[in-house]
């Protein structure tokens, strides 16, 4: 099934593209999301991707034009990066169209990687979801326009990409078969379509579906529950994935070398990939400590992370973000999903990354031993910065 | 080139509805029914903040969509390129936009589509201010015209430069048409759009779209405000065709006097003599340019 490339993960990006037969393409040149622009541009010219593509003079553009085109019926696809996604945040906010964007993360401090960039973003209304290979890169573009077309949910995804460490690092990826992929994603039929043939009527009753009125709080309601919709779609589209393709990536997140674990620590993006082995490691020597990656950062997983609070007795929480003036957003939201639950177990923070700075396997190993440390009594300081 | 096309031979269907909360007067009302009939119901409008979107929009029953204020240009890009991809080609995509959503914070998009030569129609219904927000000075506000940011006293004089000139902003880009209309005058403005929205490629249709809230006249008087500034040729009609063909769609054989279209507006009431005939002396430069490339090439 499907056959095995030699790829760079923005490559993977353009072929999730090109397999999920993207019809209306646009992006603006930033690093390190560039090259995503360029193997699109080329597959487009080589005849392998039958695809328009809006040549925008920024980021802003890039996002109305698919936004534009997706209103107009046409499944499409936009990529960009740190200060690139910024400018788009404001025609972002509030979108209710199935467009997917690959976000390459780049700092806000720097041109390397941390999650500031997506995390930014956070209230926009989209569905953000963290891969940490090439492999997930792939297969979360295809996955996420099941995610954002399916009629329960109807909303924008953004996935993230740590740049530079997958955006142009080579790892063998499959790339699955047009067919299968045909089967798994039927074309886009688009809610707010207009048709020459349609009478405005028609057209009407049709847009209206699901989505409350701009200028009332209804909006705000329709849109969260759509939001929190996409919980059950993210893991049904997950397993389905995995029943066609052969891979699945446990939905919302996943729990690794978990079992019988005292305590578990939460990474995202590639700092879950530098944590499998040090666990490994640290389970071989007895630890009993596991690694939850968290996949959806939208929606959240507070009810799943409530049900694994009463098996592990601490979190160790990885944020390669910061809120400045408040803390680890993920640590922030993971917390407060426990506040309710008997018997809580503890949760501590950890700032490590940003701007790119290396993640090494030593890292997480204090990250998990502390972590380990805090399910058995007291730990001081609750957050750290490693 | 365009022809112009009588009252009483306007035949397609009326299209805006009655009963817009648009203020009394306002000019783009009238250019809404117009342009509408002119398009017919293949038609999507597209919307950007402003006092369209606000009071009009309702008002036009057919397929539309709207962005954020700087969106305007990539929105009927990306419209008219899905539209495209699913194999329809025989749609209207209209922008219907402000002089805001144009000149200033949309400038950017619209600058963008029209070097991608996009197959969309560009409406910009320019009433010369910020007029949704209350009026504020825009870069289509005239020089020494009075808005709420640019108050005439001793030592300011109202707005301190000129309009930018959109037509051959645009122009420039090399694009398939290019016209100047004005609602005084709705057989030159039905003409131009019903010959261009048969081009293929980038329209752009500029038109003067008097306020009376804004600029300061009876409501009653807006068609006359909208003639006065093409007949003293404050607003001259032309057109530009096949990407740098220019030609004068009216030609008065005399101008007007300019006082006689500014006396009735209120935001050019503080005007001295000097200031008048300052603006007096530059329309008339103008006009004489024009007369002169009129029927020839531009060079572009």
């Amino acid at each position: 099934m499907g056959h095995k490339e030699l790829m760079v993960g923005n490559k993977a990006v353009a072929y999730g593209a090109v397999l999920s037969k993207v019809q209306v393409a646009s992006a603006y040149p930033i690093t390190p999301q560039t090259t995503i622009v360029e193997y699109l541009a080329d597959f487009i010219a080589e005849g392998k991707l039958d695809a328009k593509f809006i040549e925008v003079e920024s980021e802003m553009s890039a996002q109305v034009s698919v936004q534009g085109a997706s209103w107009a019926g046409a499944r499409t696809f936009t990529a960009t990066s740190g200060p690139g996604l910024l400018y788009m945040h404001h025609p972002m906010m509030g979108c209710r169209l199935p467009i997917v964007m690959a976000v390459v993360h780049r700092s806000n401090k720097s041109m390397q990687p941390d999650h500031t960039d997506l995390m930014a973003q956070r209230d926009t209304g989209w569905i953000h979801l963290y891969c940490e290979d090439n492999q997930e890169v792939l297969d979360t573009v295809i996955m996420s326009y099941k995610i954002a077309e399916d009629d329960r949910v109807y909303l924008p995804v953004a996935l993230g990409l740590d740049g530079y460490i997958l955006s142009y690092t080579a790892e063998p990826v499959e790339i699955p078969d047009q067919e299968l992929v045909d089967g798994f994603l039927p074309p886009f039929k688009g809610r707010s379509a207009p048709h020459p043939d349609m009478t405005i009527e028609e057209w009407r009753a049709n847009q209206a579906r699901g989505a409350g009125g701009y200028g009332t709080q209804k909006a705000w309601i329709d849109h969260h529950e759509n939001m929190m919709a996409a919980k059950e779609v993210i893991v049904e589209v997950d397993e389905e994935f995995g029943r066609v393709f052969g891979r699945s990536y446990g939905g919302l997140y996943e729990e690794y070398n978990c079992e019988d674990a005292e305590a578990v620590i939460v990474a995202m993006g590639t700092i879950a990939s530098t944590a499998r082995p040090t666990i490994d490691a640290l389970r071989e020597e007895g630890k009993d400590v596991g690694l939850v990656k968290l996949k959806s950062f939208r929606p959240f997983p507070h009810d799943e992370f409530r049900e694994m609070a009463k098996r592990y007795n601490a979190f160790g929480v990885i944020d390669r973000n910061i809120s400045i003036g408040s803390g680890g957003v993920v640590f922030n939201e993971l917390r407060s999903a426990l506040y309710d639950v008997d018997d809580k177990p503890s949760a501590i923070g950890f700032h490590t990354g940003l701007s790119g700075e290396e993640v090494t396997p030593g890292m997480v190993k204090r990250i998990a031993e502390k972590t380990l440390k805090a399910a058995r009594g007291p730990v001081e300081p609750l957050v750290e910065w490693v | 080139m365009s022809k112009s096309v009588p009252l009483g031979k306007m035949a397609g269907e009326e299209i805006v509805t009655s009963g817009s909360t648009s203020c009394q007067g306002c000019g783009h009302a009238v250019l809404a029914r117009l342009a509408f009939k002119a398009f017919g119901r293949k038609t999507i409008f597209t919307l950007v903040p402003g006092c369209i979107w606000i009071t009009l929009s309702r008002n036009i029953p057919l397929f539309s969509t709207g962005t954020v204020f700087e969106g305007g240009g990539a929105l009927i890009s990306g419209i008219t390129n899905g539209l495209a991809a699913r194999g329809i080609e025989d749609m209207n995509v209209v922008a219907f936009y402000g002089d805001g959503g144009t000149a200033d914070i949309g400038l950017q998009g619209l600058s963008a589509a029209a070097e991608r030569n996009e197959d969309v129609f560009w409406i910009c219904a320019d009433n010369q201010a910020y007029m949704n927000t209350g009026g504020q000075r825009s870069g289509a506000t005239p020089k020494y015209a009075q808005t709420t940011t640019t108050p005439a006293s001793d030592i300011r004089r109202g707005k301190r430069t000129k309009r930018k000139n959109l037509p051959f902003i645009v122009a420039a880009h090399d694009v398939a048409y290019v016209g100047t209309a004005s609602i005084a005058y709705p057989s030159d403005l039905v003409g131009k759009i019903e010959y261009a929205k048969g081009l293929k490629g980038f329209k752009f249709l500029h038109v003067q779209s008097p306020c009376p809230t804004g600029w300061g006249f009876s409501p009653s008087d807006t068609i006359k405000v909208a003639r006065l500034t093409v007949q003293s040729g404050i607003w001259p009609l032309f057109e530009i065709t096949e990407g740098s063909d220019f030609r004068l769609t009216y030609k008065p054989r005399e101008l007007k006097p300019v006082g006689e279209a500014l006396g009735p507006q209120r935001r050019f009431r503080h005007l001295t003599d000097e200031e008048s005939q300052e603006i007096q002396s530059r329309v008339n430069g103008q006009w004489k340019q024009l007369l002169e490339i009129d029927g020839k090439r531009l060079p572009f």
